[in-house]
């Protein structure tokens, strides 16, 4: 049985592989954001400087969404065959699983950054934001929601892998109806901070999330030894 | 001794829901009062009909004077006079007063047999100023009659008649929890020895329970429209139930891609660890925490709300049984099927 110290060593040198392959084949990381960057404008375009705060919570968690499905969708096979034949031998899959859902949190982040961000520069904010505290509400929203959707597409990413023909296909098919909660919780939040419901009745929305994101990372932390060898 | 048991539970399952359908069916409403026309009253002599619903509250030939009807607007009572009775109406003549307490009136009917009915805010009086009711045509609190009913179902206002549904509708979503356990069961049990014995429970286990996730979804559906006016709403636990069955159908999928891989057993079954988790935070879990229309939701995990009185009680038990046994045994079926097609693809 691996120590403690040996996993956390094992998820240190999966999230810094990640870290580097996203460099290395900078083509993917490019691509989602073109993707987020592109649909965001396409959203623009279609509401012609228009948008109501229903509108816009909608084109914000659909570009989110599909994002978050180009960028984790194919979390675990993206390595080459051989290392990824190397990683199966070698790597404790609890520090596996750790490193991958560490840098799964780290590109969710950038990835709510971009999303949000378009958002705001071509779209703009629905309508009047400057009550306090709904600005950090809505980011805190987008960045939890995010999170927690990407944790579950991790583990459905880590299923799907296992899959020889069609798996990404399959990611997305099983993906789809598990993201369905998350997307709920987070659509309601971000269209009750816009039609200036006070923050007292909303935040448990992220508190939610956040819950949901932890809990579905605890579950893949305790099966995906099950399948990581089978 | 296991072979006569063996088909003692199912003969059993099946006279059960005999029992339930007979009964469910065939079990007379308590009445209720449903409308009141018109639903403005005048200043002056007026009429107004009271409708009930559910089993006759009065016979043809019972004298008018025996259903005593009074008003109430806030809390003082106005006495009426009661001009007809027909079996499921009753129409009175109100000398409605220029002044009262409150604008809208709840109905009391007091009848012989049936108890008293309840109507809240039955009518309202728009032209009437504020002050107590004149003492002329006020009425004293008349005695509180018990119902004299036989084995009847509660009247529900809204629900109505569709109160049969809960021996449907509650007990398909008790079968396809219990079965669904039972396929978690027998996932967790497949991780730990990797047989593919368990691995075929599981999967009969998860096909039984979404036909009865569906038939819940269905039912559920029916009686929305009913009491909400819609096919469906969004809602936490409709949501909760919806992807819930998606989820499962997930697992069929998942089953299907992977053919005769012979990981199959291992992944569906951390999928299906995976799947009953998210059920049980998505119905039971998550739809307590946010406001909810369902019964039985919304911090009262209880079935308070269904106001389960002793003769819903005496079907509605029968039935959790019945359907969970009828559920049992489509899995034993599937189960059988499984496991010979198994030793036929084996040979």
């Amino acid at each position: 049985m691996a120590s403690a110290r040996h996993t956390l060593r094992t998820a240190g040198t999966i999230a810094g592989l990640e870290w580097q392959l996203e460099w290395r084949q900078g083509h993917q990381l490019a691509a989602v954001g073109l993707f987020a960057i592109a649909s965001v404008y396409v959203a623009f375009q279609a509401s012609d400087h228009n948008t109501s705060a229903a509108g816009w919570t909608a084109m914000l968690w659909l570009v989110h969404l599909f994002s978050g499905f180009t960028a984790i969708g194919r979390l675990f096979d993206r390595e080459r065959t051989d290392v990824r034949r190397y990683l199966q031998w070698t790597a404790e899959p609890l520090g596996l699983m750790l490193g991958k859902l560490f840098h799964a949190v780290l590109t969710t982040t950038a990835l709510t950054a971009v999303v949000l961000g378009a958002f705001v520069l071509f779209l703009g904010w629905p309508q009047e934001v400057d009550t306090p505290g709904k600005p950090g509400l809505l980011v805190l929203g987008a960045w939890m929601g995010g999170l927690s959707m990407t944790t579950t597409l991790v583990f459905v990413s880590a299923v799907a892998s296992q899959i020889r023909a069609g798996g990404s296909a399959l990611a997305a098919v099983l993906g789809l109806p598990l993201l369905l909660p998350q997307l709920i919780l987070a659509t309601r939040l971000t269209r009750g901070a816009l039609a200036d419901e006070p923050w007292t009745m909303l935040v448990e929305y992220p508190v939610f999330l956040g819950a949901l994101g932890a809990g579905t990372s605890a579950i893949a932390c305790i099966l995906f030894p099950y399948i990581w060898r089978a | 001794m296991k072979g006569a048991w063996n088909w003692t539970w199912k003969a059993g399952s099946i006279l059960l829901l005999g029992y339930v359908i007979l009964r469910g069916f065939g079990t007379p409403l308590q009445p209720g009062l449903v409308t009141a026309t018109p639903s403005q009253l005048r200043i002056g002599t007026d009429t107004i009909v009271l409708a009930a619903a559910g089993q006759p509250f009065a016979s043809e030939d019972d004298a008018p004077a025996d259903f005593h009807v009074v008003l109430r607007a806030g809390d003082q009572l106005l006495q009426t006079e009661t001009v007809e009775v027909t079996p499921h109406s009753v129409r009175l003549s109100v000398d409605v007063p220029a002044t009262l307490p409150a604008r809208a009136l709840d109905a009391f009917v007091f009848t012989p047999a049936a108890g008293t009915l309840f109507l809240g805010n039955a009518c309202f009086v728009e032209e009437a100023a504020k002050g107590d009711i004149p003492a002329a045509v006020r009425a004293d609190a008349p005695e509180e009659r018990a119902p004299q009913l036989g084995f009847s179902f509660p009247y529900q206002p809204n629900i109505i008649e569709s109160i049969r549904n809960l021996l449907w509708h509650v007990p398909m979503w008790f079968a396809m929890f219990f079965i669904m356990g039972l396929g978690f069961v027998a996932s967790l049990a497949q991780l730990r020895t990797d047989s593919a014995d368990w691995d075929m429970r599981a999967e009969a286990a998860v096909k039984t329970g979404l036909v009865f996730g569906l038939l819940g979804l269905a039912t559920g559906s029916l009686w929305a429209r009913w009491t909400w006016g819609a096919w469906w709403v969004s809602d936490p636990q409709l949501n909760g139930a919806l992807v819930t069955v998606l989820l499962y159908s997930g697992y069929l999928i998942l089953r299907a891609a992977m053919g005769d891989d012979d990981r199959v057993g291992r992944l569906a079954a951390v999928y299906n660890v995976f799947a009953f988790i998210m059920l049980v935070v998505l119905l039971m879990v998550l739809p307590r925490y946010t406001e909810s229309l369902h019964p039985g939701k919304d911090g009262n995990p209880g079935f308070n709300s269904y106001d389960l009185d002793n003769s819903l009680r005496a079907v509605f038990y029968p039935a959790v049984i019945g359907w969970g046994a009828l559920c049992y045994w489509m899995y034993t079926l599937r189960l059988r099927m499984n496991r010979h097609a198994y030793r036929l693809l084996s040979r």
